[in-house]
């Protein structure tokens, strides 16, 4: 476990000065670094005994370790899902070691306190914590591993009573807050990830808004996964009391590793009444070498209730990393006039597998609901998108859009379309389209023939086939899904 | 905990039950077959093998994905029995009635699966055209079989194939020789007159057009009064090269009937098939489409219209599967549901890695009448091959109170307005039929049940 940062500059740069895009596929990632520091890991293996030290470890209340026991003993007896279009060699769940904590003295209240090696990390993927604070006002929970060792603007929030701080910290602090909401959205036995996050989780980032507040900044979490073997289970909850507005962005990269490391994430939202969150996701986790061998499996549930009237839950993702993934983002659209969106651009290639789309549960009258779905597939990527659109019997008057295209890049590529609509309403209007075809000659000529070269001129059909979802990404994350999205298609494409 | 206990015994309860009725349907036929000779050994092979596949395979639930929307409960409760002698009754005067008024076809009938000499007429067929019963053809010349009968729906993992495999009696065979033209469309009436027991048929039905054929068929699942039975019942369809075949289907059953159909369709280079079909009747409605091409260019459409009403479940499978480069397909589906209808569609377009220049689309609208009426629908596209275009589209509504207020507003009334938009709706779907008298019909049928349905 050596620290290897020259070599991902000796790739970059090649990059540069080549300037053939059949060498960049072999650029390799960028991020792949691993940063040495002494971590407090448990060994590998699960059983109640791991559950119990986990809970310890976090000096949580009795009530939450028996919640966590309560669903460890639900997950034994839960199947592995196998119906998504994903294949993998089965996961040895004794083989990873559940917990995994930056050792650390007391809480650090300032960056001062941060370990150095940390900080230098985040300055090498380009995200360094003091410019966070000068940019655009955004405050960076940053997650290593497992533990939250920064946070930023936490003082700001707290004049405005925003509750923004890692899960353990809001267990201590904020309990019957998260009683009260942890775990209603996605109970313990939705899934067999579900139950086994809910049993293991080490931590995670807890909002809380008050009523009638508009949070004055975008909050942000970095992610990244680290120490070898560390299967990695955040918890994210996000309550928007009535009349409030959150938006909330999540990033994340990855050192490179040769085993796989599994990631199986839960992320809860509750809108209520006229409450509005907005969650953006920009995921670039390391997606495995040529032949697929190494990469993050990315197993996350998240879902979203608009749980009070008029609410709206957003979800915006750009997915270019991870060999795999499994990720649903949902809406129930509970309260009457809520409404729910989802607008994604997943690309798939070298040997990435995703399986990914959306669920609309329309109960309230009168909610709407809209899917944006773009899919790019190239190399040897698979894809698939996989939606519901269930409109309830009392649903009166929903509504629900959706589109989902993809664009195929390369013979050996595929793509998927599994919509399931279910309507019990008769007054509900919905819609669904979906294309599949690759970037025609007539478009690829048409651009050649004004002087772009070949990768220009997909970059700039890929991006405008992308372009009604980076429109709904807050502004530093659209430039940023932009740049990687032309990164990650680098190589793909001739 | 006691309630999941008690559901999970109900369940395996039920999958005994039902493991037991598809035995008892499979292991009578497979009796049958080995007694009627040694020349159809390798019919017998085929209807052991089936027979073993019956018994190999998981009995359906609510969880295997093909059948996800519709239950087999009510199918299952009603303990259908297999039809086993032959109704010589009828005569040409009792079938009047189920005739569609100025079609000039050939006509063959089925009385419940069996081929009806007495109450089929064929007229005089063109030169290189057979119209018969299999069962006849079984025993008088099995070689021209062989190899097609079977072939076509394969060893597929449907569960009401194997079985209509196993037990199989009679049905239609049309075998049009390379070259061979039939102008005058064939009429096959595939008519069900109840019994006291309920019964259900199992008529294996094949038509193969030889190179450059060309035919039109208009197949018509009737009943004669309310009868409760089952059908099920399998359509193998082969395709040569550059052949031509219209297939009009219009399944009208009682109100009670139980319909199972699986259509196995098989298409060689250039051929060219438009079917149509349309859904009205029956209780609870089941139809697999498959498609395979083993040529390039090839094109196949498939169109439909299907209206459920109180009590109804219809439910259209889609399977089409490209394996080849170069060929087209359609789908285009349209619903309308009132009452307590429920409609279930599933349509998949398979592109293998070498089907380059795949042209593919699938749309399936529905309109929904009344509160109580469900639809389900999942168009999917399963795509490994880069240079294509695949899309599909849903869409689920209901009649625009403008369009409505428009026509209200030239005095013409809420119910005749409905139908009227209903009736334009449908349109599309009722044009592609072919002959006037069969369009007419539909439109009449069609109309007659929108004027039925207790709209709200």
């Amino acid at each position: 476990m050596s620290a290897i940062p020259a070599e991902a500059i000796t790739a970059e740069s090649k990059a540069d000065t080549v300037g053939q895009y059949d060498d960049l596929v072999n650029a390799g990632y960028e991020h792949g670094f691993v940063t040495e520091i002494e971590s407090d890991t448990l060994p590998p293996g699960l059983d109640e005994g791991v559950v119990r030290a986990i809970s310890a470890r976090k000096g949580e209340p009795e009530w939450m370790t028996e919640w966590r026991l309560a669903a460890y003993r639900k997950w034994l007896d839960m199947p592995t899902p196998t119906w998504a279009a994903v294949h993998y060699p089965p996961i040895d769940y004794q083989a990873i070691s559940y917990f995994s904590a930056p050792k650390k003295k007391e809480g650090p209240k300032s960056l001062d306190e941060v370990d150095p090696i940390l900080l230098e990390t985040y300055q090498k993927l380009g995200i360094p914590i003091e410019e966070q604070k000068a940019l655009a006002g955004i405050a960076v929970d940053a997650v290593f591993d497992s533990v939250s060792v920064a946070t930023t603007f936490r003082e700001k929030l707290h004049e405005a009573g925003v509750i923004f701080c890692s899960i353990s910290e809001a267990v201590q602090e904020y309990p019957e807050l998260v009683q009260k909401y942890l775990g209603t959205v996605v109970p313990p036995t939705d899934n067999f990830y579900t139950g086994l996050n809910s049993a293991v989780f080490t931590d995670g980032t807890f909002v809380y808004v008050p009523k009638n507040t508009r949070c004055p900044m975008e909050l942000s979490t970095y992610f990244r996964i680290n120490t070898a073997n560390t299967g990695q289970f955040e918890r994210t909850l996000i309550v928007a009391d009535e009349g409030s507005y959150v938006s909330y962005l999540e990033g994340c990269t990855a050192p490179q590793r040769d085993e796989n490391q599994l990631h199986a994430a839960v992320v809860e939202l509750i809108a209520l009444d006229d409450a509005e969150i907005k969650y953006s996701t920009v995921q670039n986790w390391y997606p495995g070498d040529e032949d697929g061998k190494g990469g993050i499996y990315n197993f996350v549930t998240k879902r979203g209730d608009c749980r009070g009237h008029r609410s709206k839950i957003s979800w915006t993702q750009v997915e270019t990393g991870s060999a795999i993934t499994w990720k649903y983002p949902s809406c129930i659209l509970r309260g009457d006039d809520s409404v729910g969106e989802f607008y994604s651009v997943a690309v798939t290639k070298g040997r990435q597998q995703a399986d990914t789309g959306t669920k609309m549960i329309h109960l309230g009258k009168n909610t709407s609901s809209t899917i944006v779905s773009k899919g790019i597939s190239a190399q040897h990527g698979q894809q698939a998108y996989r939606g519901l659109v269930r409109i309830a019997a009392r649903a009166e008057g929903a509504r629900n859009h959706t589109q989902c295209d993809s664009l195929l890049i390369g013979d050996k590529s595929s793509a998927h379309t599994f919509p399931y609509i279910e309507v019990k309403n008769s007054s509900a209007k919905m819609e669904h389209e979906a294309t599949t075809s690759k970037i025609s000659d007539d478009q690829l000529f048409y651009c050649r023939s004004r002087g772009l070269s070949e990768e220009d001129a997909v970059s700039m059909i890929v991006n405008g086939f992308c372009k009604e979802v980076f429109n709904e990404l807050p502004m530093e994350f659209a430039v940023e899904a932009q740049k990687l999205l032309s990164i990650s298609l680098e190589g793909a494409v001739g | 905990m006691s309630a999941a206990a008690n559901s999970s015994r109900q369940q395996t309860e039920a999958a005994e039950a039902f493991a037991g009725w598809l035995q008892g349907l499979s292991g009578g036929a497979a009796v049958d077959a080995t007694s009627s000779g040694t020349a159809q050994d390798w019919l017998a092979a085929e209807r052991q093998q089936a027979a073993e596949r019956v018994r190999a395979q998981a009995v359906p639930t609510g969880k295997s994905e093909s059948w996800r929307y519709t239950g087999l409960r009510s199918l299952i409760d009603q303990g259908f029995v297999q039809v086993d002698e032959s109704l010589t009754a009828l005569t040409p005067d009792d079938i009047e009635e189920i005739l569609v008024p100025g079609l000039d076809a050939h006509r063959a009938v089925l009385v419940n699966g069996r081929y009806s000499e007495a109450l089929s007429d064929l007229g005089t067929l063109p030169r290189g055209v057979r119209v018969g019963s299999l069962q006849r053809m079984i025993e008088s010349d099995p070689d021209a079989l062989q190899g097609v009968l079977t072939r076509i729906a394969g060893e597929g993992s449907h569960l009401f194939a194997s079985l209509n495999t196993a037990a199989m009696q009679d049905g239609l065979v049309l075998l049009l020789e390379r070259g061979a033209l039939l102008e005058r469309p064939i009429e096959v009436i595939h008519l069900s007159v109840g019994m006291e027991e309920p019964r259900v048929a199992q008529p294996r039905h094949l038509i193969s057009l030889g190179d450059g054929a060309q035919a039109q068929v208009i197949e018509r699942y009737v009943s004669l009064g309310d009868a409760l039975y089952c059908t099920n019942s399998v359509l193998e369809l082969s395709l040569g090269r550059d052949a031509l075949l219209k297939h009009a289907r219009v399944q009208q059953e009682s109100p009670n009937a139980f319909h199972i159909t699986g259509l196995y369709l098989s298409q060689d280079a250039n051929s060219h098939y438009a079917g149509v079909n349309i859904g009205l009747g029956g209780t609870w409605a089941r139809t697999d489409l498959v498609t395979r091409f083993s040529g390039e260019h090839a094109e196949c459409d498939l169109q439909g219209l299907y209206l459920a009403g109180d009590k109804q479940l219809i439910d259209y499978h889609m399977d089409v599967r490209h394996g080849l480069p170069n060929c087209s397909s359609r789908e285009r589906f349209k619903g309308i549901l009132y009452g307590k209808g429920r409609a279930v569609f599933d349509g998949l377009v398979y592109v293998a890695r070498d089907a380059q220049k795949t042209d593919a689309a699938m749309s399936n609208r529905n309109l929904i009448l009344s509160a109580n009426a469900e639809v389900d629908t999942k168009p999917q596209l399963e795509i490994y091959a880069d240079d294509v275009k695949c899309s599909h589209g849903t869409t689920v509504g209901q009649i625009e109170p403008e369009m409505l207020f428009y026509l209200r507003s030239r005095g013409i009334s809420a119910s005749l307005a409905r139908r009227m938009l209903c009736l334009g709706f449908a349109g599309e779907i009722i044009e592609a039929l072919g002959p006037e008298a069969l369009r007419d019909y539909v439109t009449e049928q069609v109309g007659e049940r929108l004027e039925r349905a207790p709209l709200d």
